[in-house]
């Protein structure tokens, strides 16, 4: 029985448009041998669930420059209401501290700040979408 | 163990999305649920317009894909994607990018999208591509379109699994548009000419043209057409073509794997004996049968395991289905099990029989058990049958 390598989207809402860090992010997974569905920023939050629910997404990386974070908490809402709850979400991006609680009251599993290795999020993403696959069972 | 109920088939035929997308992930990992959902959805295929699509990398398939998607949900037709891209065939890893550009109608529940890797698999498509096919038919999708990785000639596969096959074909390949030839041209039930705004389409239109007249079979001609993916050049002539033909039944339903497991599924229900023991089959073909069996307390023995008489009979069973799957009775006529480990209940065990060898009189059978939790060998039977001259008869379902 094999299992399949983690399935990861790396996404943008809101409205900054800086997608730099996604691409690199994107390629870095790939990479460590996860599958990736890269989004253009600007994503609406229903676009992002329908995305995460057909495609069965262990983890949801959201890049955030600007403020765009703010709105993570509705999308946390709306993956709940979609029934997928056991998707992990994790952010990255310039996150003062106090928004930082807020966002893990919501129910993201992590917060990278700039400076985070590369390694650190491979292998956050790794163990998120292994946690998930094994609750299933 | 339990099978995990994380989705059940009736929500699948319901169209469940969250059903649908996780009965996918098992498809594609392999896992044990994977035969019973082959075996759940079985009954239910044949509805959908199956569409591959192929041609070379960059060509414009996924760009047309989303333009097809537009156009058939404009005539109230439900459609399902499954994207296949390739996966790193060193790291395993892939950056699935089709589904993206087929960017249109995100929010429409009528549009199922999935983007599978595709995992080392060669010849265009993911190895649960059928599979994953059979359950948006099942799921009731009107139409099903599949895009398999575009890599030159070697993408046929895709000519199994579709009702209508596409090859596109972008202007300006020059000597390429003679590679597509090689095989392709013989499979293909229509060509369509992308980016048709480029400088060379007519050209391009003019050489497929002058390749088909070259087909040995002459008695069907695939049309040649061209479109424009921004201004919509073109697809609703493509479209009328797509819905004005006659699909239904043509893919696999009438093939060998199918006719066993039809088969096969009415002669385990005949035989009291191993509803008896609670034995199902998960998968058939011609000279195979995979049976499994929750190990429950009336199959234990005075020491606390599972009875070697119960093994024997689920690899007995599998055997026996296997050796029968042509059609023609076969009869045990000599039998060796030897059992590897000790068997707790509760657990499940799986036995897949396969055929060795089969002449006209008789057959040599080899059966696996395993666990199914692990895949870690319990058992081996190997039996010889006896082919007698008669069909079986099987009472209807
Ligand atoms: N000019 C023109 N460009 C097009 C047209 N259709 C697609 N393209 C461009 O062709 C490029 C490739 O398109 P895709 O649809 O991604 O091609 P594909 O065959 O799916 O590519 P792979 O999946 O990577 O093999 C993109 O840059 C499209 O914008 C068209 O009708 N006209
Ligand atoms: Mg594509």
């Amino acid at each position: 029985m094999s299992k399949r390598p983690p399935k990861v989207i790396v996404t943008k809402i809101g409205f900054d448009g800086h997608d730099r860090g996604s691409r690199v992010i994107t390629a870095c997974l790939r990479d460590a041998g996860m599958e990736v569905i890269y989004t253009p920023p600007w994503q609406e939050i229903s676009t992002v669930v329908k995305l995460a629910t057909e495609e069965d997404a262990d983890v949801i990386g959201i890049s955030s420059l600007a403020t765009d974070h703010l709105i993570i908490p509705q999308l946390m809402k709306a993956l709940r209401d979609a029934g997928l709850d056991d998707v992990k979400v994790v952010v990255g991006g310039i996150i003062p501290a106090k928004d930082e609680k807020e966002l893990i009251n919501a129910g993201v599993a992590k917060v990278f700040h700039p400076g985070s290795s590369l390694e650190d999020i491979v292998n956050t993403v790794r163990s998120l979408a292994e946690s998930r696959t094994h609750s299933e069972v | 163990m339990r099978m995990p109920v994380e989705f059940r088939i009736e929500d699948i035929l319901s169209r469940d999305r969250r059903a649908i997308a996780r009965a996918v992930t098992a498809l594609e990992s392999g896992d044990e649920r994977m035969h019973a959902i082959r075996f759940s959805v079985a009954e239910h295929v044949g509805h959908a317009h199956v569409i591959g699509v192929t041609g070379p990398p960059g060509g414009g398939k996924s760009t047309l894909v989303s333009v097809l998607i537009e156009a058939l949900r404009a005539r109230s037709l439900t459609v399902a994607v499954i994207a296949v891209d390739p996966s790193s065939p060193i790291t395993g890893g892939a950056v699935l990018g089709d589904r993206i550009r087929m960017g249109a109608m995100q929010s429409d529940d009528g549009v199922f999208i999935r983007s599978l890797a595709s995992r080392g698999h060669l010849g265009g498509l993911s190895a649960a591509a059928a599979d994953v096919i059979d359950l948006f038919d099942a799921a009731g999708f009107d139409v099903l379109i599949v895009e398999a990785v575009g890599s030159g000639q070697s993408e046929v596969e895709i000519t199994r699994y579709a009702d209508t096959r596409i090859v596109i074909c972008p202007p300006g390949l020059g000597d390429d548009v003679q590679a597509i030839k090689a095989g392709i041209l013989e499979i293909a039930d229509a060509f369509v000419v992308t980016k048709a705004d480029l400088p060379d389409a007519a050209r391009t239109e003019e050489q497929l043209k002058a390749m088909l007249a070259l087909r040995t079979d002459q008695s069907i001609v695939p049309p040649v057409m061209k479109t424009v993916a921004v201004s919509g050049e073109g697809i609703a002539q493509l479209v009328d073509w797509l819905c004005a033909r006659e699909h239904k039944g043509t893919r696999h339903l009438g093939s060998p794997a199918n006719a066993a497991r039809k088969l096969l599924s009415k002669l385990i229900r005949a035989d009291g004996y191993a509803r008896h023991l609670g034995l199902e089959l998960i998968e058939a073909s011609p000279g195979s049968a995979t049976v499994r069996m929750e190990v429950q307390a009336h199959h234990i023995n005075f020491n606390g395991r599972c009875h070697g008489g119960a093994i024997f009979a689920l690899g007995d069973t599998a055997l026996g289905l296997a050796c029968n799957s042509y059609g023609r009775i076969a009869t045990l006529v000599d039998g060796q099990i030897s059992i590897a480990s000790a068997v707790e209940g509760g657990e499940w065990l799986v036995a897949h029989a396969f055929e060795v060898s089969r002449s006209r009189k008789i057959g040599s059978y080899r059966v696996n058990i395993t666990r199914a939790r692990n895949g870690q060998y319990v058992a081996g039977l190997h039996g010889t049958v006896y082919l007698l001259d008669q069909s079986l008869q099987v009472e209807g379902s």
